[in-house]
C-alpha cells in the first residue's frame, strides 16, 4: 500500500511542492517521481494517469487523486494523527479558507513570480495587482498566526502552529517572496524563515537546484537566465 | 447555533449558489442574507458580514468561513448525516478531486459564459477553449456517474457536495446552449428538477437588478432592449 506522488520539475512546479513538503514534514512515506515537463514521458504518463494531464498526482492502490487540495484533504483524511489539519474546528474551518484562497486565486502574483528555485535573489518590480496579493497574504498570514498560531495546542512558528496543509499550500509563495526578494513585514519574514529552515524545503530547494531543465516562460528575464553565483551564474 | 449564509444576488453569484443549493439539498435549515452585487453600497454591506469583503460567506456562531468549497468541507464536517461526500473513501477522494478541479480552474467557461440564469436560451459560439473545458467537464460527469452514481441520478447517487460546485456549471451549459451528450443532458436535468434548483431559480426571475458585464445579449437583458 505505498503511496506514489508524481510531481514535475522540483525547480518550476509549484503545484507539485505542496503535497510533497506536507507529507515530507508529517514523516508519510511515499515514493516520488519526478517527470520533467514538455518531455515525451511527460506527455505520455501524466494524461494516462489523469485527464486532466497534470501534476501533482497522488497513486494510492486503484486510486488517483489530483488536485494538491485535494490530495491534502486526502492525505489529512488517511493520517489523522499527522495532524495536517489543526484539531480545533474553528481553526480547521479557517484553515481550509486560507488553503482554498490560495488554491483559487492570486493570480497576479502567481504569473508575475513564477516559482524558480534556482533564480539569483533578484528584486523584481511589483505592478499593483501583485503588491495587492502581497499586502492581502502578508495580512493573512499574521491573521492566522495571531488567532490561532500563537496558541495552538500543537505549537510551532508556522500559521497553525504546528506544520500543515495550509502552510504546504503558502510554501510555494515563500518560495516566491523569497527569490524575487518582495519586501514584507518582519513577521512575515519569520514565517517565511520558518518554512524555509525546515530540512523537507531544504530537500526540495537542493534537488530543484541541481536540475537541468530550463524554461523559458517561468525565466522572467529570459533570454537571460539568473543563476546564484555557487551553482554557476550563466549571466 | 444558527447558521447564516451571505450571498450575492441569485441571478449571477454562481460561488453563492454553490453553498445554498447544498444545504437547501440536504435540508440543512440556515437564515439567507442577500446582498445584491456590484451596487453602491454593496461593498460596505458586505464588510459588515465578510472582512475579506466576499460572498458566499457562512456564519456559524462565532465562526465565519467564505469561500465556497471550504464551506462545503465546514458543512460536511458538521453534519455529517448528510452525507454531503460519498461515504467511500475512493468516492470521497474522486468527488474531492473534481470538486477542486471546477474551484480553481475552467477559467474561459467562467469568463465567457458567466452565470445568467434569466439569460434567453439560445446557442452562442463559443471560442475553442470553451468547447474544450466542456469536453473536459462532460468527460468528468461520465466519470463519476459510471463508477460511482448507480444509486441515483447525480455524480456520486445522491446531490452533494461535488453536483454544488457544478450546479453554475449545468446553468452554463444550459443557457448558452452549448452542445452536449444526452447522458450530460440527463445529468442536468437531474439538477434542474431538484426542489431546491427550482427555488433559487424562481427567486433569481424577479430580481431585478442587471450587471451588463454579465449579459452577453446587451443592449438586449432577458431578450428586451434595455438602455
Amino acid at each position: 500500500m505505498a503511496l506514489k506522488l508524481i510531481i514535475g520539475n522540483k525547480n518550476y512546479s509549484s503545484w507539485s511542492l505542496r503535497p510533497w513538503i506536507a507529507m515530507t514534514v508529517a514523516g508519510i512515506p511515499f515514493e516520488e517521481q519526478v517527470i520533467a515537463f514538455e518531455t515525451e514521458d511527460f506527455a505520455r504518463i501524466v494524461p494516462s494517469l489523469s485527464r486532466t494531464a497534470k501534476v501533482p498526482i497522488l497513486i494510492d492502490g486503484d486510486r488517483v487523486i489530483w488536485e494538491s487540495l485535494a490530495i491534502l484533504e486526502y492525505l489529512a483524511e488517511k493520517f489523522p494523527d499527522a495532524g495536517l489539519w489543526p484539531k480545533d474546528p474553528a481553526a480547521r474551518a479557517h484553515a481550509r479558507v486560507v488553503a482554498n484562497e490560495m488554491h483559487a486565486g492570486f493570480q497576479p502574483l502567481r504569473n508575475h513570480l513564477p516559482v524558480n528555485f534556482a533564480r539569483r535573489i533578484i528584486k523584481r518590480d511589483l505592478p499593483a495587482p501583485v503588491k495587492g496579493n502581497v499586502r492581502h497574504i502578508e495580512a493573512l498570514w499574521a491573521d492566522c498566526r495571531a488567532r490561532f498560531g500563537v496558541k495552538a495546542a500543537r505549537g510551532g512558528p508556522f500559521l497553525f502552529g504546528a506544520f500543515g496543509n495550509a502552510d504546504a499550500m503558502y510554501a510555494p509563495v515563500v518560495s516566491r517572496f523569497h527569490t524575487y526578494s518582495v519586501d514584507v513585514a518582519p513577521m512575515s519574514r519569520a514565517y517565511m524563515d520558518a518554512v524555509m529552515a525546515l530540512p523537507a524545503f531544504k530537500a526540495w530547494e537542493a534537488a530543484a537546484i541541481a536540475e537541468p531543465w530550463l524554461f523559458a516562460e517561468d525565466e522572467v528575464d529570459w533570454p537571460v537566465v539568473h543563476r546564484a553565483d555557487a551553482h554557476g551564474s550563466n549571466t | 447555533m444558527s447558521l447564516t449564509l451571505v450571498i450575492g444576488n441569485k441571478n449571477y453569484s454562481s460561488w453563492s449558489l454553490r453553498p445554498w443549493i447544498a444545504m437547501k439539498a440536504a435540508g440543512i435549515p440556515f437564515k439567507e442574507v442577500l446582498i445584491p452585487l456590484y451596487r453602491e453600497g454593496s461593498a460596505e454591506e458586505i464588510l459588515k458580514y465578510s472582512p475579506a469583503g466576499k460572498v458566499p460567506i457562512l456564519h456559524d456562531g462565532d465562526n465565519a468561513i467564505w469561500d465556497s468549497l471550504s464551506i462545503l468541507e465546514y458543512l460536511a464536517e458538521k453534519f455529517p448525516d448528510a452525507k454531503l461526500w460519498p461515504t467511500d473513501s475512493a468516492a470521497r477522494a474522486l468527488a474531492r478531486s473534481v470538486s477542486a478541479e471546477m474551484h480553481g480552474g475552467f477559467q474561459p467557461l467562467r469568463q465567457h459564459c458567466t452565470m445568467n440564469l434569466w439569460l434567453p436560451v439560445k446557442a452562442r459560439p463559443q471560442p475553442p477553449e470553451v468547447l474544450a473545458n466542456v469536453q473536459r467537464i462532460e468527460a468528468i460527469w461520465a466519470d463519476c456517474r459510471r463508477r460511482y452514481g448507480k444509486a441515483g441520478p447525480f455524480l456520486f447517487g445522491s446531490f452533494g457536495n461535488a453536483d454544488a460546485m457544478y450546479a453554475p456549471v449545468v446553468a452554463r451549459l444550459y443557457n448558452y446552449g452549448l452542445p452536449v451528450s444526452p447522458a450530460t443532458r440527463a445529468y442536468m436535468d437531474a439538477v434542474m428538477a431538484t426542489a431546491a434548483w427550482r427555488e433559487w431559480h424562481d427567486a433569481a426571475m424577479k430580481e431585478t437588478w442587471v450587471m451588463q458585464n454579465n449579459e452577453p445579449d446587451w443592449p438586449l437583458v432577458r431578450g428586451i432592449k434595455v438602455g
